[in-house]
C-alpha cells in the first residue's frame, strides 16, 4: 500500500519541518540569552541611558530676597543680568581678537586666559544687556551667554555701611546682606521633567529638590530720615574738615533704628572700588570715649539713689580739683552748681564728687542697665560690646574719671539705646532693625520720675545756660548733651591734637520721638561738641520733626509769605549788625540769609542777641528788641 | 450574526478609546508647552518688575529728589510755623 515516493516525500517534509523547527529554537533561545543580557546583565546601564533621553533636570536659581525700608521703598533688589561665558577649546583662535574687542578686554589676555583653560570659563561677568547682545551678535562658536543674578543697593553710598553688599556668587559678604544673609538667600532647587522625542517638557514634572526663594527683609529704617541724617552729617564733616563721622537715629518708643550712617559713605554697588577698611560700619564696630554725653548717666545713678535732689548742690572747686594722685580740671571755672547746673555747664568736677559720693558700684550698675558694655543684639556682625575696666578695677581715680566719660569706650549706638532710656522715662529698649521684630517688653532701669529730671536737666544744657545751644532748631525743645574726648594714642596716653566731638540728645523734650547721636573724629576747624556736632544734630531733626509731621510747640515769627528778595542788596545782605534797622528790613536780612527772627516789641532794633551775626548761621535764631 | 456582532463591539470599543488615548495625549502635549511658555513668561515679567522696582527707587532717591526740589523747583524744607499736625 506504501508507496515509496510519497514515502520520501514525507520524510523530506519532516526533516524541513525538524530543520526549521530547530532553527526557531535556536533563535529562540538566542533571544532569550539576549533579552537576559538586555534585562539583567545590562539592565542597569541601559536604564540610566534611556532616563536620560527622557528625562531632564534643571537647575532653577532662587533669586535673593530684596530688602526694604520700613516705608517698602526698595533698598536692595536682585536682578537677572547676563554673563558671557565660554568653552575655551571651542574658540576658534582666528577670533580672538574679534572677541576681546566686543568684550572691551586685553587681546593678549583674553588669549592667555583661553590657552589655560581647555572647559567652561567665564569671559565677563554681569555685563550690560547691550554688551552682551553685542557679543553674542558676533555669534563665535564656543562662546555663550548665561544669566547670573546682581544685587544692586540704589541708595548707594548713603547706605552703604548698614546693608554691606553680595560677592559676585551671590553671598552676603558684609552688613545687612551677611548677617541676614540665611534669610535672603535663596535655595535653588532641581526639576525633573519628561519630555517626548523632539525633546518638548511633558506634563507631570517632579521636585527633585524644591527651590525656596530668599525672604524679604524689612527694616525699620526710614530712607528719607537716612538721607537727611548722611546729607547733615556729610556737611558737618567737611565743614570741620574732620576725619569722618557717624550718626544714628532711633524712636526711643520701641527702639527702632530709623537712620545709621557714616561719613565718608562707600557705594556697595562697586564695593571693591574701597578698602576693606572703609567698609565698616562705625556706629556699632568703633567705640570712642563719650566725654560729658555719660555726664547724664552719673547723674541718674545719683538720683537712683534717693540721697541726691536735682536740686542738691555742688561745690566745684573752681576749676581745679585733686583726686588721689590725679588733678581734675574744669573748663570754665564754677563754684556752687545744682544738678542742672553740673549738667548744663558741665562741669568734670561735680559730676566727679557725686560719683565719689555714691561709689562706683552704683555707677556701674546704672551704665551697664542702660546697655553699655554689652552687644545690643541688633544681629549684625562685628558689633562691639564697647570698653568698661572691670569693676574690680575702679579705685577712686577710674570712678572719678569714668563719671564724665572718660576711660570708657562707647559705639554710637550703645549711646543711642542709653540716651533711648531717658527718652522713655526709665525704661530700656533693647535696639532693633526689622521692622517687624517681636514687641519687646520695656525694662524699666531708671525710676520714671529721676529719667524726666534727667531729661529737664538735659534740655537746660541746651538752652542759654548750656553748652549745646547749636542743636536747637527753631520752635522745637531740645534735650541733649555736648560732649568732647581726646582720642588715645598708639601709646596708652591721649593725644593732644585728636579729639572726638560728640552730641546725644532726643526731639522733642516733651515727648521725645527721636533719639539722634552724632559723632565727628578728628574735627579740625573746633574741637567742641557744641561747636562741631550740634549743628548736625540741628540740622537732622529740623528736617526730621517736620518729614515725621512733628508740629512745633514753640512760637517763632510766623514766617510764611516772605518772598526772597530778587534783588540781592550786597550791603544789607552782609551786614554784621540789625541795629537801628526796622523790622521790615531786619526780616528781609533774615529771609536773605536764612535764619530765624524772633522779635520783641515795635519800632526800630534797639538790642539783638547775638551782638554781631558773623558766627549766624541759615537755621540758626536771632532775637531783637525793638523800640521807638 | 450575534458572533460577528461580539467581536465587532470590543473592535470598535478599543478603537476609540484607543483614539481616545491619542487624542489625550496630544493635548497634554499641547497643554505643557503653553504652560512652559506662560510660566517663561511670568518669569520675565517678575524679572522686568524687579528691573523696574529697582529704577523707581534709583528714581525716587531722596537725594535726588531733594536736589529737583531745590534747584528746578525752587522748594525748601518747612519752617518750623509751617508745619501742623493733623
Amino acid at each position: 500500500m506504501s508507496n515509496p515516493v510519497k514515502d520520501n516525500e514525507g520524510i523530506f517534509i519532516r526533516r524541513r519541518l525538524e530543520a526549521v523547527a530547530g532553527l526557531m529554537a535556536v533563535g529562540f533561545i538566542m533571544l532569550s540569552i539576549r533579552a537576559v543580557d538586555l534585562h539583567w546583565l545590562q539592565a542597569e546601564e541601559l536604564r540610566s541611558a534611556a532616563d536620560k533621553q527622557r528625562y531632564r533636570q534643571f537647575e532653577t536659581v532662587a533669586p535673593r530676597g530684596p530688602i526694604l525700608d520700613a516705608n517698602g521703598r526698595t533698598l536692595a533688589e536682585s536682578i537677572e543680568v547676563p554673563s558671557i561665558a565660554a568653552i575655551a577649546r571651542e574658540v576658534p583662535e582666528d577670533r580672538v581678537s574679534e572677541l576681546a574687542k566686543a568684550l572691551e578686554i586685553d587681546s593678549k589676555r583674553l588669549k592667555a586666559k583661553l590657552d589655560r583653560n581647555q572647559g567652561f570659563i567665564w569671559l565677563a561677568r554681569q555685563v550690560t544687556p547691550a554688551q552682551a547682545a553685542k557679543v553674542m551678535a558676533l555669534n563665535i562658536e564656543g562662546v555663550r551667554q548665561e544669566t547670573e543674578w546682581r544685587r544692586y543697593h540704589p541708595l548707594g553710598p548713603e547706605i552703604g555701611h548698614l546693608l554691606g553688599f553680595v560677592g559676585i556668587d551671590g553671598n552676603g559678604l558684609e552688613g545687612v546682606e551677611l548677617s541676614f544673609d540665611d534669610r535672603l538667600a535663596g535655595k535653588s532647587g532641581v526639576r525633573q521633567v519628561r519630555r517626548d522625542a523632539r525633546g518638548h517638557s511633558l506634563p507631570g514634572g517632579i521636585w527633585l529638590k524644591e527651590p525656596e526663594i530668599g525672604k524679604t527683609l524689612q527694616l525699620s529704617l526710614d530712607s528719607s530720615i537716612q538721607s537727611i541724617a548722611y546729607a547733615a552729617l556729610a556737611d558737618g564733616v567737611r565743614k570741620q574738615n574732620a576725619k569722618g563721622g557717624s550718626v544714628i537715629v532711633m524712636r526711643p518708643k520701641d527702639g527702632a533704628i530709623v537712620a545709621m550712617a557714616n561719613w565718608p559713605g562707600f557705594n556697595p554697588n562697586s564695593f571693591s572700588d574701597y578698602k576693606p577698611g572703609q567698609w565698616r560700619n562705625r556706629v556699632i564696630t568703633d567705640v570712642f570715649e563719650p566725654g560729658s554725653t555719660l555726664k547724664p548717666f552719673t547723674m541718674a545713678a545719683a538720683l537712683e539713689t534717693g540721697k541726691w535732689k536735682p536740686e542738691s548742690k555742688v561745690f566745684c572747686e573752681n576749676g581745679k580739683y585733686q583726686v588721689a594722685d590725679h588733678t581734675i580740671h574744669d573748663d570754665h571755672e564754677e563754684g556752687w552748681l545744682n544738678m542742672t547746673g553740673l549738667i548744663a555747664r558741665s562741669s568734670n568736677i561735680g559730676v566727679a564728687k557725686v560719683a565719689l559720693d555714691i561709689g562706683p558700684e552704683q555707677l556701674y550698675n546704672t551704665l551697664a542697665d542702660v546697655g553699655f558694655e554689652r552687644k545690643s543684639g541688633i544681629g549684625l556682625s562685628g558689633e562691639s560690646p564697647g570698653i568698661i575696666p572691670p569693676i574690680g578695677r575702679w579705685g577712686p581715680v577710674e570712678t572719678a574719671n569714668i563719671a564724665f566719660g572718660q576711660g570708657i569706650a562707647v559705639t554710637p549706638l550703645q549711646l543711642a539705646t542709653a540716651f533711648c532710656v531717658l527718652a522713655n522715662e526709665g525704661q530700656y529698649m533693647a535696639p532693633k532693625l526689622m521692622l517687624n521684630a517681636e514687641k519687646q517688653s520695656p525694662k524699666r532701669v531708671i525710676a520714671a520720675k529721676d529719667a524726666r529730671a534727667i531729661v529737664a536737666m538735659l534740655e537746660a544744657a541746651t538752652g542759654p545756660e548750656g553748652t549745646g545751644g547749636k542743636a536747637v532748631p527753631a520752635g522745637y525743645r531740645i534735650a541733649g548733651k555736648t560732649g568732647t574726648a581726646q582720642k588715645p594714642s598708639r601709646d596708652g596716653s591721649y593725644a593732644d591734637d585728636r579729639f572726638t566731638a560728640v552730641f546725644a540728645g532726643m526731639a522733642p523734650a516733651n515727648n521725645p520721638e527721636l533719639v539722634v547721636v552724632v559723632v565727628i573724629d578728628e574735627p579740625q576747624e573746633s574741637i567742641y561738641g557744641g561747636q562741631v556736632a550740634a549743628p548736625v544734630f540741628r540740622n537732622i531733626v529740623a528736617t526730621a520733626l517736620p518729614y515725621l509731621g512733628i508740629s512745633p510747640t514753640e512760637t517763632t515769627t510766623p514766617d510764611w509769605g516772605v518772598v526772597k528778595a530778587s534783588i540781592i542788596d550786597e550791603g544789607i545782605a552782609s551786614r554784621q549788625s540789625l541795629m537801628r534797622l526796622s523790622l521790615r528790613e531786619a526780616r528781609r536780612i533774615a529771609s536773605l540769609r536764612g535764619f530765624m527772627l524772633r522779635t520783641h516789641g515795635s519800632g526800630w532794633v534797639i538790642r539783638q542777641k547775638p551782638q554781631s551775626l558773623t558766627s549766624v548761621e541759615a537755621g540758626d535764631e536771632v532775637e531783637v528788641w525793638l523800640g521807638e | 450574526m450575534n458572533a460577528k456582532l461580539s467581536i465587532a463591539l470590543p473592535v470598535a470599543g478599543i478603537a476609540i478609546l484607543a483614539t481616545g488615548q491619542v487624542w489625550l495625549s496630544h493635548i497634554r502635549y499641547e497643554t505643557s508647552i503653553e504652560i512652559s511658555t506662560v510660566q517663561k513668561e511670568s518669569a520675565a515679567i517678575k524679572g522686568e518688575m524687579n528691573t523696574l522696582n529697582l529704577e523707581l527707587a534709583s528714581l525716587t532717591r531722596p537725594e535726588r529728589l531733594r536736589k529737583i526740589a531745590q534747584t528746578k523747583l525752587g522748594m525748601a524744607a518747612p519752617r518750623p510755623m509751617q508745619v501742623v499736625r493733623p
